[in-house]
């Protein structure tokens, strides 16, 4: 058993090497001294607010649909030998943007 | 009218809910990070122990807490989201110490079901997206583009709606989760997907595994080479991965939480509901996974959280007793324990009821709360203010002044108490027999009144009385030298260290000696235009024995003047305005800092900073400690100096992070004070205080005193008994036999003074208490504790029986004198009218105390009722007002006729709120919470112009408390003035889940207005961390409605205008248009509240 204890990890041998144990009825009272930011970087950069795509699923849904069953077609009109691009809606996507 | 309330908290929360470790305040700084609900804390590990850094308060409640690094960052960042689906990235800026934003936002969705057990957030350990699952059926995604900025964030659609667990998994190309989660037969099965970002879906992972464990709850992903996940059922636990399947047996628990030790996962800390900690061990070889196996470690407190710091060394937050820091020793101690507790930090969470009570009767209020949970649970006795535990005491009228002497310079411990009376001089002397008695110093003048006494250099002493200065010697008691004031004047006022005394007489003399052996050398002399009031110089310099500075308070011009020693030159003059004159100065350093501390005749007492070298005051204070002239002196406590102003309201000043704080002493009033450490008394103080000389040693310097009464069991309800002298409590046992696991309630009566058991009467099987009181009824004159129970029973979804149980205290043991069978459980009990009003299921209950038979025996009888509720849950009375909280219903408000025997509703509050505690304010204006944390108030309104409108209990108060109540009590944590300002104020003490204990205070109307305009000016100043705003925080919400905090204040954010820097406190008060030093003796009145 105490195999299974044995070699736990150290990532600073100093850690907790002074630590002596406390009187166990007599908890720990060392208290930190309370936050209090007056600055101005509590708020982050403009395009750091983060807000959820309006766009429902389903809606969502919809229109990659639609958008997938457009793009196709599209490429058609310029390409007429499109090699696969139907089979793998998904994959084209908008890395496919120069078609556009 | 108690319509403007203000809502402060006395004691922190301390329920630990998260933790984790990482580098976040530098890349070289291991931090554990931990979350108590609305606050996190900061650590640093060193080589001493855990050091605090920062209590971060936050506007949210924490949901998620995760430590992460994005590519290319030297430091952890610190994600938060809140349980109000706000979500910040915080960043620590080690050059100015500070924290930043790095990013925030609203994870919110307008519709969408919350989710049943909980929020979760992950982060895919190769930080390409956060995930969140926040509602049934969705999960949410913010992804991070290659900088590790976070982009616009989408929903995509979870198939699974019963989720229990999602984590990312490790080593995967595509970022991948596992689901654990329960269908719709109740099996556990896990999934496993892959998100694809660019389409914004789900694409159906490598493996899934179904039919796993009833009991699975906690997923726990293992890191490379390994990979893949273990699941933690209740009988037992699973590795899987794409490849690989085994599975072990356990031991039937719960497990509550995990900590991995290894990097590379092959070991885990497992924490169950018992506060058994097991190491679970992943067998492998190299990279493939053999098998399982888990040992028993040792027992903990019921943890919550488990991080692994260093070096053996393990934290483990608890939700249900203290949190502690332990060693996994390599050997197992002589009871077969790994694990040795290191250190305790005390949680009073959760605080499931309290009382107030004035064990010392000396007019301050303890709080007396039933704590923890399961084998945790205790009772804590809070009190605050610093108490005095007396040594001995003697009847001495007329005190004017007491000093501590040493029988010779370098003995370490005093000798002689000098007590000055108006007109003789005592001296008291420990004997051979550890006893003070008199005895006498023949150099001293004993038959007048001394002004200063003090050790000197060259073991010798100083008495300095109206008419002269004597030194004599401490070894022979004979006087060495005299110095007499000339004819005509007397000494009015003196201070003295060990090498300089300094002296005032009538006409503005000031005089200033220094000590030589056997030697008065009058060094300098001055001619102030008024009277001196006070001075002082005490050595705060470097020099121990020798002060560069000294400081006189002055008659008429109401200034204090610094001057320089020895040449008396005035090197600072201050006035002080207002009309009355300083009584006592003090020249103080805490912390490094000096202080010039002055009090005047009214109990106010003004700080200012001091500079040493120019004599400059700046950054004056004021407070206000009593009514009654102060007088300030130093002591020493565990090798730190503080202050005692002993007025009518004895007060210790002492510093804490280079802060001037000021607790109560608990005493009424004490006129006097003197360190006094002898051989028999080390480190105690003499005081004087209503024609008593007390010898005793105070308590710890901090503001809150908490004292544990471990049970072993669950203590539910609680109620205290002046009249025996004894508690009751309702509590309730685990007991684990074999696989069999039973519980068992009982009613248990504790001594007030030592919390042993005394008496026990264990209910019946089934048999929970719910409520209990102390009372007595109409016509007879004893006092009895009743209780209320419920027969929980499995099959029952609400309990359709219960027992009134009435016992009376005889001889320290709980005697049963009548029983009553209700058609429920009694949720409440009240004494009403000199009757028992009880809450029973939906209904109130009223029961007459009546005589049976030949008037031996009592029974109660019901005699009316009021039904309509849905459960009436708590219930509270004033005079024939009955207010009652109900289950979902709200507020109601009952009126019982007493002509006719009835019981009628007179008005409700319509809105749909879920109870969790009720108390009235006033006659007319009634409180609540609920269980989304909000707090509001609510009016009766008797002129309304019609039923309708009387019928209807106006809301006039909402607040977002952000703590989920449990009770509310009237009364007070500190000792209460009838004559100082805040001692009008009425309060409430509420406890939470949490194990904060707050205060509401009641503020007349024109203070409210007053610090609503500080509090918004605050808001400018102070930002909330992440981003988050203060005013959305403290706004009033539930899944119906949100709106903005009303006719509540928030006491935290207020007092903390204390911490502010003086340039901040300029800015607001500036935008105030009132002074720093009104605001601070504002704001410093509402600390003594609490």
């Amino acid at each position: 058993m105490g195999s299974m204890l044995g070699d736990l990890p150290s990532y600073d041998p100093h850690n907790f090497s002074l630590l002596r144990p406390s009187d166990p009825s007599n908890p720990s009272k060392m208290t930190p001294i309370t936050y209090h930011p007056t600055h101005d970087r509590t708020l982050p950069p403009p395009n750091q607010v983060i807000t959820s795509e309006a766009r429902n699923i389903l809606l969502r849904h919809i229109y990659q649909r639609a958008e997938d069953k457009l793009r196709p077609k599209r490429a058609a009109s310029e390409n007429l030998t499109p090699e696969h691009g139907s089979k793998h809606p998904k994959a084209m996507g908008n890395s496919d943007g120069p078609q556009f | 009218m108690s319509v403007w309330n203000y809502a402060v908290t006395a004691h922190k929360p301390t329920n630990v809910t998260h933790s984790c470790v990482g580098y976040f305040t530098g890349s070289q700084e291991l931090n554990l990070i931990i979350a108590k609900c609305t606050r996190i804390e900061i650590h640093l590990l060193t080589p001493q122990g855990l050091q605090p850094l920062l209590d971060v308060p936050i506007y949210g409640r924490i949901a998620t807490l995760e430590l992460f690094r994005p590519r290319g960052e030297a430091q952890d960042l610190l994600f938060i989201a809140t349980e109000r689906y706000k979500f910040c990235v915080l960043q620590w800026d080690p050059e100015a110490s500070e924290v930043i934003t790095r990013a925030m936002g609203d994870v919110s969705d307008r519709i969408g079901r919350p989710t049943d057990n909980g929020q979760i957030g992950i982060i895919d350990p190769d930080c390409r997206l956060i995930g969140l699952h926040l509602y049934d059926g969705l999960f949410k995604v913010i992804p991070f583009d290659n900088k590790g900025q976070l982009k616009e964030a989408f929903n995509i659609r979870l198939e699974e709606l019963q989720v229990l667990d999602i984590k990312f998994l490790y080593g995967c190309s595509r970022p991948t989760i596992v689901v654990l989660y329960q269908d719709n037969k109740d099996a556990r099965h896990v999934k496993t997907y892959e998100v694809a970002l660019k389409e914004k879906d789900f694409i159906e992972g490598p493996w899934s595994q179904n039919n796993l464990d009833n009991g699975a709850d906690l997923l726990i992903p293992v890191p490379p080479p390994l990979c893949g996940v273990l699941i933690i059922g209740e009988e037992t636990i699973v590795y899987c991965s794409a490849s690989s399947f085994k599975a072990i047996p356990i031991k039937p628990s719960i497990t509550r939480a995990y900590g991995r030790v290894d990097a590379d996962g092959s070991r885990y800390l497992l924490g169950d509901y018992a506060g058994l900690l097991h190491l679970l061990v992943i067998i492998h070889e190299k990279d493939k996974v053999t098998g399982l196996k888990i040992e028993l470690l040792g027992e903990t407190s019921v943890s919550s959280t488990i991080s692994y710091l260093d070096n053996a060394v393990v934290y483990v937050g608890s939700s249900y007793g203290d949190s502690q820091l332990i060693k996994l020793n390599l050997h197992p101690d002589s009871k077969g324990s790994y694990v040795e507790v290191l250190e305790k930090y005390v949680n009073l969470g959760p605080i499931v009821d309290f009382c107030v009570v004035d064990l010392e009767r000396q007019g301050q209020g303890q709080v007396v709360t039933c704590s923890g949970a399961y084998k945790d649970g205790s009772l804590r006795i809070v009190r605050n203010g610093i108490g005095i535990n007396e040594q001995a005491s003697v009847e001495l009228q007329g005190i004017k002044g007491m000093w501590s002497l040493r029988a010779s310079s370098d003995d370490p411990f005093d000798t002689f108490l000098v007590v000055s009376f108006i007109s003789e001089t005592r001296i008291l002397a420990m004997n051979l027999e550890d006893e003070l008695e008199e005895t006498e110093i023949d150099g001293f003048c004993s038959d007048v009144q001394t002004l200063v006494c003090h050790d000197a250099v060259h073991n010798q002493l100083v008495q300095v009385t109206s008419s002269s200065v004597r030194l004599v010697s401490s070894i022979s008691r004979e006087l060495r030298h005299e110095w007499h004031a000339p004819s005509g004047y007397s000494i009015n006022v003196a201070t003295a260290n060990a090498t300089q005394i300094l002296l005032a007489t009538g006409g503005g003399h000031l005089v200033y000696f220094e000590i030589g052996d056997g030697l008065l050398i009058e060094t300098k002399h001055a001619q102030l235009e008024y009277d001196v009031s006070c001075l002082d110089l005490n050595p705060i310099g470097e020099d121990v024995n020798h002060s560069q500075l000294a400081v006189v308070g002055m008659w008429t011009d109401i200034t204090v003047r610094i001057f320089s020693l020895p040449d008396l030159n005035l090197l600072t003059k201050e006035n002080l305005g207002g009309e009355i004159i300083p009584r006592s100065v003090l020249l103080c350093s805490f912390e490094g800092v000096s202080y010039l501390l002055c009090a005047l005749g009214d109990g106010h007492l003004l700080n200012f900073l001091l500079n040493m070298s120019t004599g400059e005051l700046t950054d004056r204070k004021k407070v206000s400690l009593g009514t009654q002239p102060i007088t300030l002196r130093t002591f020493s406590s565990k090798n730190t100096t503080h202050v005692f102003a002993a007025s009518d309201r004895p007060t210790v000043i002492y510093s804490s992070n280079k802060k001037l704080l000021y607790s109560n002493v608990n005493l009424k009033e004490v006129s006097h004070m003197c360190p006094f450490n002898s051989a028999a008394f080390p480190d105690s103080l003499a005081i004087a205080r209503e024609g008593e000389l007390t010898i005793g040693t105070i308590d710890d310097i901090q503001k809150l005193h908490i004292r544990t009464i471990p049970l072993g069991e669950h203590a539910r309800r609680i109620c205290h008994q002046e009249h025996t002298r004894t508690f009751a409590i309702c509590s309730l046992k685990y007991n684990q036999s074999n696989s069999e696991e039973t519980e068992m309630h009982f009613i248990r009566l504790l001594d007030d003074q030592t919390f042993e058991f005394i008496s026990t009467y264990p209910l019946d099987q089934y048999e929970y208490g719910c409520s209990i009181i102390s009372c007595s009824f109409s016509d007879d004159p004893n006092v009895y504790y009743c209780i209320g129970t419920a027969y929980v029973m499995p099959e029952e979804n609400e309990p359709t029986k219960g027992r009134i149980l009435v016992f009376m205290v005889e001889d320290q043991k709980l005697q049963l004198v009548a029983e009553k069978e209700t058609k429920g459980a009694v949720y409440s009990l009240n004494s009403f009218n000199g009757k028992l009003l009880t809450a029973i299921n939906q209904k109130i209950q009223l029961f007459k105390w009546t005589t049976r038979d030949v008037g031996t025996t009592h029974e109660l009888i019901p005699e009316c009722g009021h039904h309509g509720h849905i459960l009436a849950l708590y219930v509270q009375t004033r005079g024939d007002f009955i207010v009652v909280g109900d289950l979902m219903k709200s507020i109601s408000l009952l009126m019982y006729k007493n002509e006719e025997g009835a019981i009628e509703e007179r008005a409700r509050d319509y809105n749909a709120n879920w109870m969790s505690a009720v108390e009235i304010l006033d006659d007319d204006v009634y409180l609540g919470a609920e269980n989304n944390f909000n707090l509001f108030t609510v009016r009766k309104n008797s002129e309304g112009a019609t039923d309708e409108e009387r019928s209807r209990l106006e809301v006039v108060g909402e607040y977002h408390l952000g703590e989920f109540v449990n009770r509310f009590r009237h009364g007070s944590l500190v000792m209460r003035l009838p004559d100082s300002d805040v001692g009008q104020i009425p309060t409430v003490i509420f406890g939470t889940v949490n194990g904060v204990i707050g205060v509401i205070a009641s503020l007349p109307h024109d203070q409210y207005i007053f610090l609503e305009k500080l509090q918004l000016n605050l808001r400018k100043v102070i930002k909330g961390v992440g981003g988050l705003s203060h005013e959305q925080w403290r706004s009033f919400y539930n899944e119906k409605k949100t709106a903005d905090a009303k006719s509540f204040l928030d006491g935290d954010l207020i007092e903390s205008f204390l911490d502010l820097s003086r340039a901040r406190m300029d800015e607001i008060s500036k935008a105030m248009s009132v002074s720093v030093e009104e605001l601070m003796k504002r704001v410093e009145e509402l600390t003594r509240l609490h």
